[in-house]
């Protein structure tokens, strides 16, 4: 029996993807940006904005004078092959062999497949119903080789379906490019005339091979069928990810649980084999009757660090479980880990010597508790505002910033209290104008006199954020020998009344 | 009293850390009540002659100083006493400059002490305190400076700045320097903080939020009074009245600069006067062989008596000699600027202004009020401007001669950009905010603009970046070379100014822009090219060689009446100046009939006389529509030549002196500076100074206000009638090339390309409706250049063309034969045309002798080295593309380029057929048949499909950017329905309504036409000029930026010979290009964007 192929493309996966996922409303142009040699081009673009005049290899600049209110996003090409990617798994309910072909189509073996959906012209019509409900524009076309399936797809008119041994007559007619020739071997086709490929008949193969070397008469007679073209249908396997086909549906948390320490468990394998932990572990819940368009529950966990250990992360699982909405049942479960960071081949977790993984345990139970932005660690931030000198990081990541630069260490010459007031408290001073350190001062009712003063340091507020009034620092000792971070708001202005306040300790 | 001075001062030409202008901090130390101010940027002295100006202006004294950050040490500033010491620290720079890249400056310890002689010296203490490395450096400096030397200290509002006081004072005492306060200067007012915050991250590439301790903890480092300089500094007031010991010791001024001429002018140890008195008489002889009118011996005699008092003679004779060189390698030239257009320069050769042809200038050509050199721009050969520049290197040596500089400043769209990215806007938003402005201005962007764009400029973030776009609009970024603008000296340049490295090889320039060297009454020389003289020259030889006619710009037929009526037509594609919409649009109604009348046309259409609505009330006076008066009779003198409107930057300056009652100084400075007046502000003061002048003065404030914004308009597009005198005779020299030799002008202009408003296809056009014949470029026998031949027999027969079955898909015939205004029709004519057209009735023109054949550089992409080996090896002709590949061994890539041009129709082939030939070159020949001289070997026959008219024509604009064979629209016009042949404009009335449709050849918006956009279309009649206005624009934006076919309905506007077709509805046709061919239409020019 013949191979039949259908050849599946999909014009606007970028756009149609991005509106997809945002709920973006469809009738407003939108477009995909990408940064090429320092400028914005827009390499992708839905069907208004096409209308409106904008096309790929636009600058974005060019693209805005054409149509002011465009919307924007930028292109996710790692994002669309992981679409596309599971799209093949999708299309796997026609026929067991899908792969994705290009940037932007899928080819299927639907040999002896199509009888189960009407024949061929059925399964077309149900293959664009259901894109469609997903919101993808697609065109399809079915053929003896993938060849003249991806030329009809893309080039052909209205039939999409070329019936056996007939691939001449449907591609005669189309433009050279339908031989998925490198575009500069197009032009220099064209440039001598010949444009469609029915042009290539009446050359002959040593003339035309001679001219262009020998990939149109290869791609030619691939199409053609007279050379053959393997495809071959495997979906590309996502690293550590973790896969159950459940026999019968399950629906009890028990059972639920059980399944989820099955994945865990040969996540773990997966990771150990390459000396990895998890960062991140995402589960997929598939119930009974999913379609395309019904995505699949997802939980999430976080770690702080990288994790193999299946009953720590078991317990990160446990206190969201019962977010599962089994329905009708779950009949696949699929366990990914997306981000994964490098840990060595120690045994985690069997005698409790790795000393701060109990800390990671910790502060991942309560992050996946309190929520991950509750527990953190405070660093040092570069900024004069010694309220601002702080900021919380994650516990036990490095903060975000130092991978860029090493943190400098606070400038020696300005010596910070080890005690800062939140917020500062206002006093009373007696200091002589303008802008000399206080001889006294009154706190909480107490009276200190000033025996030694340094200052003032005189520190703005941070413009790009916010106005305020400058302040001047001075560090004192009174007479108990007690040292105090005092500060007067605004400059010295005649008849205004100076507001002090006390903002820390020394020792 | 206390008395202080600042002698730490960061100015923004220490690029991106300065945060003011020179002047902002000359003025804020002026009404501060400082004693003097020093400038001292870092290994630089490029802000010094405008804080010179500015305190000249302000009468305070400055200190001129430079800060040396060295390689090996710490930093000193560094204050010459005197002119000697200036030039020392001048050379000094130079030589850390010219050992470094571009932008840096190397110095060690070492260079410093060889120069030190005569000068001061401030040491800079470190960052931190209790550096005991830092007393050891201090104790060494002063061993090797002696009493030259001090320390400086500032307070710096960092809570330590008691201790670290005394810490200095203790050092200074135990080396025994004295110590001097300073407040480390970086802005003239703290409002200046954020601004220097911004610079900080630009200049170490972060944002703000990012950018942390490198970022001022406060805003103190501002211009501070010198009791509050007192108040810091109470522990040692000796270090703030030090100050004054330096300004006092330090009496060298900029003034002290002042020019010495080379010796070189004067001949045989002759006085230069005595040579120059000489060569003026010799040459007045030549110019005027049936005897020097009196006029002339008058204003000779005159001329020379004023340039001998104010010894300028040196300065004509180094212009004499530069253009004598350009003469006698037959470079073509011509000078401008006030002084060009003397008599002296006329009988000089350096202009060609026949003095005796216009109102003369006066003796306004040299100011008799301000002591300032003269002003002498020359124009060379765009071409050849090069081996002027050599010349003067080599003749006066490269330590003697060097290039001004260009203070390259920050504009809107670079400084939106760069504030964006420091506030952290995405690149987005930058790029939309960016890509909202128009050209370039210096407004930056408004809110308004913003909201129409989306965004929302109430935004913080948005708003603090456009306030910040706004203060950093107009600072100086890096330095860059002068076109052309020579300092010559009589001693080193290198102790006038430092001399640095500029980014082409073999160029040096100093630090001083075109205006500092104004400012310093330094004598430059503009050496400049024009390519409109390249073109002239071109046009001389080829009527020498052609039309056996030996002219020169001086022997050019005067005052033409021809030449007036084709100009009064507004017939003036490629004419020099005259050719923009703007200015053919002028023609009609200015009525050129003589000379000076050419003159006005260069200046009017300036945005100068537009923004002081000078143009309206002239045209009306000239036409006779309106009386010509005079406000008054002492503006009579002034404003004869133009009907009482003054159009002319001395005309505007005179009204100035004459009516306001400013000195001819003030005049001059008020124009001059007029654009730093725009930044700072203080254009209301000259405006309120000018209006009450002239009111007092009897004028009405209207008249005064138009006279006011015509001097803003001047004051940074300046045209001079002086200028306009010397580009007016470029107008008429090529005006008349056009009209009397039509074949020449176009030959000529098309081997000067690039240049001009127009691309080669309109120039190509515009000779065929002056009924020159063009042949297409060939192999065999296209030169590089396009070249003037024998036009070919009317019949088909003579030409050496044979076509073979497949060429065109008509019976053939030789592209270029086919004429315009023949009307071409649709679809291809079945029989050749048999006789020549009647010139179009465009064309005015002399009737061409001879048909241009286009040259090989015509084809886009072909190898110029490639093609001359082509030319070189040509011999009798090559037979066939082989014969081409195997005797020029041309690459397939060019011979592909070649048969894409259809450049092989002499060998019978055309364009496919020779693409068909040179394809099958690319496996090479068989070994066996490589040493055979004959053609490649044969192979069976290729059924290739026919070319179309229509592919041919697209292929032609692809390659060539132009089609001899028709126009595409000539193709089109059976399927455009409804839709007039542009040549229809011209016969209906004015307000009737009409649909064109053409190529869209340029987009023009300028800046002073309110937002509206003028659009040209040609198609195979005529041109189309459109008006939209910015509310059509917004609707059909996208059609007018994208579309490379347009079809624009409007009504017809017309205003004498002038047309317009103003526009109310506009169709994208692009698509139906495509109908030509399967090609897309990208081979189809975009049109030009002018601004």
């Amino acid at each position: 029996m013949a191979r039949r192929i259908l050849s599946l493309w999909l014009p606007r996966l970028a756009t149609d993807a991005w509106t997809r996922d945002r709920g973006h409303d469809a009738t407003r142009p939108l477009a995909a940006v990408a940064g090429e040699r320092g400028r914005l081009m827009v390499t992708a673009v839905n069907r208004t904005a096409e209308r409106a005049g904008v096309h790929p290899g636009f600058t974005l600049a060019d693209a805005r004078a054409v149509e002011p209110t465009l919307v924007v996003f930028d292109a996710d090409p790692q994002g669309d092959s992981g679409m596309l990617a599971r799209l093949a798994g999708w299309a796997l309910r026609y026929t067991p062999w899908t792969a994705p072909y290009g940037t932007d189509g899928l080819v299927l073996d639907v040999t002896g497949c199509a009888h189960l959906f009407g024949g061929e012209s059925g399964l077309l019509v149900d293959l664009a119903k259901r894109l469609k409900h997903a919101g993808l524009e697609s065109c399809a076309a079915i053929a003896d080789t993938p060849a003249a399936a991806w030329a009809v797809a893309r080039y052909g008119g209205t039939c999409r379906i070329i019936p056996p041994a007939a691939q001449r007559q449907a591609l005669d007619p189309l433009p050279m490019a339908a031989l998925r020739l490198p575009a500069g071997i197009v032009s220099e086709l064209a440039a001598v005339g010949l444009r469609r490929v029915g042009d290539l008949h009446g050359v002959p193969r040593a003339t035309l091979t001679a001219r262009f070397g020998p990939e149109p008469a290869r791609r030619l007679d691939q199409a053609l069928g007279r050379l053959d073209e393997p495809v071959s249908p495997h979906r590309p396997v996502p690293p550590h990810t973790a896969r159950l086909a459940l026999p019968e549906p399950i629906a009890t948390p028990e059972a639920i649980a059980r399944a989820v320490r099955h994945l865990l468990d040969e996540l773990c394998r997966g990771l150990e084999r390459t000396q990895k932990g998890a960062r991140r572990l995402e589960l997929a819940v598939h119930r009974i009757g999913r379609t395309l368009e019904d995505a699949p529950q997802t939980l999430a966990v976080g770690t702080g660090r990288p994790v193999r250990d299946p009953a720590a992360l078991q317990r990160l699982f446990a206190e969201k479980l019962d977010r599962i909405a089994p329905g009708l049942g779950i009949e696949v479960m699929t366990l990914s880990a997306p981000v994964v960071g490098p840990l060595g081949a120690v045994q985690a977790g069997l005698d409790g010597t790795g000393d701060d993984s109990d800390l990671g345990d910790l502060m991942d139970r309560l992050g996946n508790r309190l929520g991950p932005h509750s527990v953190l660690r405070l660093v040092p931030r570069e900024s004069w505002l010694p309220e601002r000198a702080v900021v919380g990081n994650p516990p036990l990541n490095p903060p975000a910033n130092q991978s860029l630069r090493p943190l400098e260490l606070w400038p020696a010459d300005r010596p910070r209290p080890v005690r800062l007031l939140a917020p500062p408290e206002p006093i009373e001073a007696i200091a002589p104008v303008p802008d000399d350190p206080p001889a006294q001062f009154r706190w909480r009712g107490a009276v200190h006199r000033v025996r030694r003063a340094d200052g003032p340091e005189r520190i703005e507020a941070e413009w790009w954020r916010r106005t305020g009034s400058p302040r001047d620092y001075y560090r004192v000792e009174d007479t108990d020998g007690r040292r105090f971070w005092l500060f007067r708001l605004g400059l010295y202005q005649p008849g205004a009344k100076a507001q002090w306040f006390l903002h820390g300790f020394f020792g | 009293m206390i008395r202080y001075a600042e002698l730490q001062v960061t100015t923004n030409f220490t690029f991106l850390e300065g945060a003011s202008h020179p002047d902002e901090l000359v003025l804020t130390a002026a009404s501060l009540g400082h004693a003097a101010i020093a400038v001292t940027d870092r290994n630089t002295l490029a802000g010094v002659v405008r804080a010179h100006v500015a305190a000249e202006e302000k009468g305070l004294r400055l200190v001129v100083g430079c800060r040396l950050d060295l390689t090996d040490a710490g930093s000193l500033l560094a204050f010459p006493t005197d002119r000697a010491a200036y030039g020392r620290l001048s050379r000094l720079l130079t030589v850390g400059k010219r050992r470094a890249p571009k932008g840096a400056c190397f110095l060690g310890r070492d260079d410093v002490l060889e120069h030190a002689e005569g000068m001061l010296f401030v040491l800079l203490p470190p960052d931190g305190r209790n550096d005991s490395g830092f007393a050891a450096e201090l104790r060494r400096w002063r061993f090797d400076l002696g009493r030259r030397l001090y320390l400086a200290a500032n307070h710096r509002y960092r809570g330590d700045d008691a201790k670290r006081l005394a810490w200095l004072m203790d050092i200074a005492a135990q080396a025994r320097v004295p110590l001097l306060a300073t407040n480390d200067v970086l802005y003239h007012t703290p409002a200046r903080r954020p601004l220097a915050d911004v610079l900080t991250c630009i200049r170490t590439h972060t944002t703000i939020d990012e950018a942390g301790w490198r970022l001022a903890a406060n805003a103190e480092r501002h211009l501070k009074p010198a009791q509050e300089m007192a108040r810091l500094f109470r522990q040692c007031p000796d270090a703030v009245e030090r100050t004054l010991e330096i300004v006092e010791a330090c009496t060298f001024s900029l003034h002290e600069l002042c020019y010495e001429y080379p010796d070189e002018v004067g001949e045989n140890g002759r006085p230069p006067q005595e040579t120059l008195v000489d060569l003026a008489w010799a040459g007045a002889a030549t110019r005027y062989p049936d005897g020097i009118p009196d006029k002339v011996v008058h204003s000779l005699e005159h001329e020379l008596a004023l340039i001998a008092e104010r010894r300028f003679a040196p300065y004509f004779l180094t212009v004499h000699d530069i253009v004598r060189f350009a003469r006698s390698k037959e470079i073509l030239c011509q000078g401008r600027g006030s002084a060009a257009n003397s008599t002296v320069c006329y009988c000089l050769g350096i202009t060609e202004v026949d003095p005796t042809r216009m109102v003369l200038l006066f003796e306004r050509f040299i100011s008799t009020a301000r002591d300032e050199p003269p002003d002498i721009d020359v124009d060379f050969e765009h071409e050849r401007r090069e081996e002027v520049i050599q010349y003067i290197y080599e003749k006066y040596g490269r330590d003697r001669a060097g290039l001004t500089a260009t203070v390259i400043r920050y504009r809107s769209r670079a400084a939106i950009r760069e504030v964006g990215k420091v506030m952290g806007l995405s690149a987005d938003v930058v790029g939309r905010l960016a890509g909202s402005i128009w050209g370039w201005s210096r407004e930056g962007v408004d809110a308004e603009r913003a909201r129409q764009y989306g965004l929302d400029p109430d935004d913080p973030r948005l708003k603090l970046t456009l306030e910040l776009t706004q203060e950093l609009i107009g600072f100086p970024r890096h330095l860059s070379q002068h076109v052309g603008g020579f300092v010559i000296t009589r001693g080193l340049l290198t102790e006038l100014s430092p001399v640095l490295n500029a980014a082409m090889e073999d160029r040096t320039t100093i630090e001083w822009d075109k205006d500092d060297i104004d400012a310093l009454k330094i004598l430059k020389v503009d050496v400049l090219g024009l390519g409109m003289l390249s073109c002239l020259r071109r046009s001389f030889e080829l009527l020498a060689e052609h039309h056996g006619r030996t002219l020169t710009l001086s022997t050019i037929p005067p005052e033409d009446p021809a030449v007036y009526d084709m100009l009064c037509q507004a017939d003036t594609i490629g004419v020099f100046q005259v050719e923009s919409r703007a200015q053919m649009s002028m023609l009609p109604r200015l009525k050129p009939r003589r000379f000076y009348d050419l003159v006005i046309e260069v200046a009017i259409v300036r945005p100068g006389p537009i923004q002081g609505n000078m143009v309206h009330p002239y045209l009306r006076r000239r036409q006779g529509k309106e009386p010509i008066n005079f406000p008054s009779p002492e503006l009579e003198a002034i404003l004869e030549r133009t009907c009482g409107v003054p159009l002319f930057q001395e005309q505007a300056m005179n009204i100035a002196i004459t009516a306001a009652g400013f000195t001819p100084a003030e005049a001059d400075k008020l124009r001059r500076s007029m654009a730093a007046f725009r930044r700072t502000g203080r254009v209301a003061e000259f405006r309120d100074k000018f209006v009450a002048g002239m009111m007092a003065n009897g004028y009405t404030s209207d008249f005064a206000e138009r006279c006011f914004k015509q001097i803003e308009g001047f004051g940074e597009y300046g045209f001079p009638e002086s200028h306009a005198a010397s580009f007016a005779n470029l107008v008429y020299a090529s005006a008349w090339v056009k009209r009397r030799y039509p074949d020449v002008f176009a030959c000529a202009l098309l081997n000067s390309q690039p240049m001009g408003f127009y691309a080669p296809a309109q120039i190509v056009r515009d000779a065929q409706e002056h009924g020159v014949t063009v042949l297409p470029p060939d192999v065999n026998v296209s030169e590089w250049d396009c070249t003037l031949v024998p036009p070919p027999p009317p019949a088909l027969g003579g030409s050496s063309i044979r076509l073979t079955p497949s060429a065109l898909a008509p019976p053939a015939r030789e592209a270029g034969e086919v004429r315009r205004g023949q009307g071409l029709p649709g679809k291809p004519c079945p029989h050749p045309p048999t006789s020549w057209a009647p010139p179009s009735p465009r064309g005015a023109g002399g009737g061409a002798e001879w048909a241009l054949r286009l040259g090989l550089r015509l084809i886009k992409g072909l190898d110029e080295e490639e093609a001359r080996r082509l030319l070189d090896r040509r011999n009798a002709g090559y037979r066939d593309p082989y014969d081409v590949w195997r005797r020029a061994g041309l690459s397939i890539g060019e011979l592909e380029r070649l048969a894409k041009a259809d450049a092989f129709r002499s060998m019978g082939l055309d364009r496919r057929a020779a693409l068909w030939a040179v394809k099958a070159l690319r496996s090479g020949p068989l070994p066996l048949f490589a040493r055979l001289d004959d053609a490649a070997q044969p192979e069976p026959e290729a059924a290739l499909p026919d070319m179309q008219l229509g592919e041919h024509i697209v292929m032609d604009y692809a390659s060539l950017s132009l089609s001899l064979k028709a126009h595409p629209l000539a193709l089109l016009r059976d399927g455009l329905a409804g839709i007039a042949p542009a040549e229809r404009l011209r016969h209906v009335r004015a307000g009737t309504r009409l649909t064109v449709a053409g190529l869209v050849l340029v987009r023009q918006r300028p800046g002073s036409a309110g937002g509206v956009i003028f659009v040209t279309l040609e198609d195979e009649t005529d041109i189309a000029n459109l008006v939209v206005m910015p509310k059509i624009f917004e609707r059909y934006r996208k059609e007018i930026l994208s579309a490379r076919l347009l079809a624009a309905t409007g009504r017809v506007e017309r205003e004498e010979t002038v047309i317009h077709l103003k526009v109310e509805r506009l169709e994208d046709l692009t698509h139906r290009l495509a109908e030509l061919t399967a090609v897309p239409a990208h081979a189809f020019p975009e049109g030009r964007n002018f601004r």
